[in-house]
């Protein structure tokens, strides 16, 4: 006899608000984590759509890229020994439109390869969200730093870099512009993070992002409002549950006393626990993944399926943890308890 | 037939450093079919024997022997397996599932029962009991909307539908009053007669004592007389 439905059915109001605070609570848990993924994406789309391997700097630079300048020498070397490398700097600075207007830009320039746009001198490839703003292809481009003009030969889809649009020069035109010979990094793909090079520094992809200041500070706060919430959500189940089991403590020893197994009341506690999860998760991963469809073009919001499943998978398991807690007093009560007892 | 037997059963309870012995040494057999009504001042220790026989808490000394096994060296999951399989249970209170219907009660009985009847037997099985209490024209009602009789008499239904070979009554008719008493006990004895099923039940009342066949009375842990 399924008792869980039953009783799912006999006190709807009771469920239904568990359920509900668990819907608001993961719904807003996904809308964090998009905002927080969108936010990363705002941040470093630039270095997290670079393939796994190894970032080198200058050891004296202190771990912060702008600081870093890479010996002509050392780059020639590495770039000569491995045939996928690339050296390349960024530079966060302004670009004039055509009617005057300043737009903040993040320079980048590299070596020839084919992680990185490549261009000639005078050219600049731009990330589409420019676009909004009317720049076109064929649009000339000035910089205060810079003697010519820069012609815009094209545009790309989420290149962003502290929260600002990449703006892909020629090497030439960045020594111009920043007065600098040499390059601040150089990026091996496939490399680990046993391949060291004398005097560089090297980090994994995951360890330069942590290098990025306001990425790092920026992703620790949503993540720690993401891990709060399912933290929440376990608690919630705990609480409710307990609630519900204080108050049935009667019954349960009624139940034990009859022959009931202590198993098939702990079978009844999860399968309640897992109806209202799976429903409250189905209704907010659907509403979640709309928004995330139509999210204003502006807001940095990217939530994909896979994360909204992995989360799910995560407030299922803490509201297992806290049904079970919860029932752990089921465990305890003796018949006789309940015997004694008034009417439950 | 002898179906139950006590054995010298004793009953220690420890509080802090305090012993207090509640049981000294009880000796009492049930035969098949009777009723044997326990009773006596208020801790005589009639309910901590009732439990003891029922298979609810540990002897400290002693044997329980149902049908010829000894109770008292069973796993808890042996000793569950009987209270499922073989007693049956009604006390002061109905206590019954707020949230199944009077028909549901019966069928989770029959499932915790580990009843070997198919489902259409077992609703056919449900329908009979429920008419023999006299409940059949409230199946679909829920607890919440029956009377205190009502659910007693339910609670009775739920004790003997699986057929239980004992009946451990614990004051079955203290919450009711006098003209319902009468009505759940000669319900009890009827039932309990058609379906041989042997009683042990508990009672502070007087009047209820006429409904049993055996009276044993007790005082200070201890048998006093078998009448």
């Amino acid at each position: 006899m399924n008792l869980a439905w039953k009783e799912i059915k006999k006190n709807k109001v009771r469920f239904l608000i568990l359920g509900s605070i668990v819907f608001l609570v993961s719904l807003l848990t996904f809308i964090i984590s998009g905002l927080a993924n969108g936010l990363s994406q705002d941040n470093a789309a630039l270095i997290k759509d670079l393939p796994e391997g190894q970032f080198y700097m200058n050891e004296d630079a202190d771990e912060k890229y702008n600081l870093s300048k890479i010996d002509s020498d050392i780059q020639e070397d590495i770039l000569n020994k491995e045939k996928d490398a690339v050296a390349f700097s960024i530079q966060m600075g302004f670009l004039n439109d055509e009617d005057d207007k300043q737009q903040s830009v993040a320079f980048v320039t590299s070596t020839d390869s084919k992680l990185f746009e490549n261009v000639k001198p005078g050219e600049v490839i731009l990330d589409s969200s420019l676009k909004e703003a009317g720049i076109k292809v064929g649009d000339t481009l000035t910089n205060n730093q810079f003697s010519g003009e820069f012609v815009v030969k094209g545009f790309v889809d989420q290149k962003k870099y502290s929260h600002a649009p990449v703006a892909f020069i020629n090497m030439v035109n960045y020594q111009e512009i920043y007065r600098v010979m040499e390059m601040q990094m150089v990026f091996i793909p496939g490399a680990d993070s046993s391949h060291e090079i004398a005097g560089l520094q090297s980090f994994s992809n995951k360890e330069f992002l942590g290098t990025i200041s306001s990425y790092s500070a920026e992703q620790m706060s949503l993540n720690m409002i993401i891990w709060f919430l399912v933290v929440i959500s376990g608690m919630l189940f705990a609480i409710f549950f307990y609630m519900m089991n204080v108050q049935k403590i009667g019954l349960y020893g009624i139940l034990k006393a009859i022959g009931v197994k202590t198993s098939k009341l702990f079978k009844m506690i999860w399968t309640q626990m897992l109806i209202i999860t799976v429903i409250s998760l189905i209704l907010s991963v659907t509403l979640s993944q709309v928004f995330n469809m139509i999210a204003p073009e502006g807001m940095p919001f990217s939530l994909t399926f896979e994360t909204t499943m992995q989360l799910s998978i995560v407030f299922l398991v803490i509201g297992f943890i806290g049904a079970t807690l919860s029932g752990l007093q089921i465990k305890k009560i003796e018949p006789l308890q309940a015997i004694q007892q008034g009417e439950a | 037939m002898t179906l139950f037997t006590i054995d010298n059963v004793r009953k220690t309870f420890t509080n802090g450093e305090v012993k207090e012995e509640i049981l000294k040494g009880i000796n009492l057999s049930l035969r098949e079919g009777e009723i044997t009504a326990l009773v006596g001042a208020s801790g005589s220790g009639k309910s901590t024997l009732l439990t003891i026989a029922a298979g609810l808490q540990p002897t400290s000394d002693g044997q329980v022997i149902f049908e010829g096994k000894n109770m008292t060296t069973m796993s808890s999951e042996q000793v569950r397996q009987v209270r499922a399989s073989k007693f049956g249970f009604v006390f002061q209170f109905a206590h019954l599932v707020p949230f199944l219907t009077v028909e549901e009660q019966l069928m989770l009985m029959l499932d915790v029962a580990e009843s070997k009847l198919s489902k259409g037997e077992q609703t056919k099985e449900v329908n009979r009991i429920l008419k023999l209490v006299g409940m059949d024209h409230r199946k679909n009602a829920y607890p919440s909307s029956l009377s205190g009789g009502e659910k007693q008499r339910v609670a009775i239904a739920r004790a003997i539908i699986h057929k239980p070979k004992v009946l451990f009554a614990d004051e079955p008719t203290a919450s009711l009053d006098s003209k319902r008493s009468k009505e759940v006990m000669l319900l009890i004895r009827d039932l309990t007669k058609k379906l041989n099923i042997t009683t042990l039940m508990v009672t502070h009342d007087e009047e209820m004592l006429s409904y049993a066949d055996h009276i044993v009375k007790m005082s200070d842990g201890l048998i006093l007389g078998n009448v």
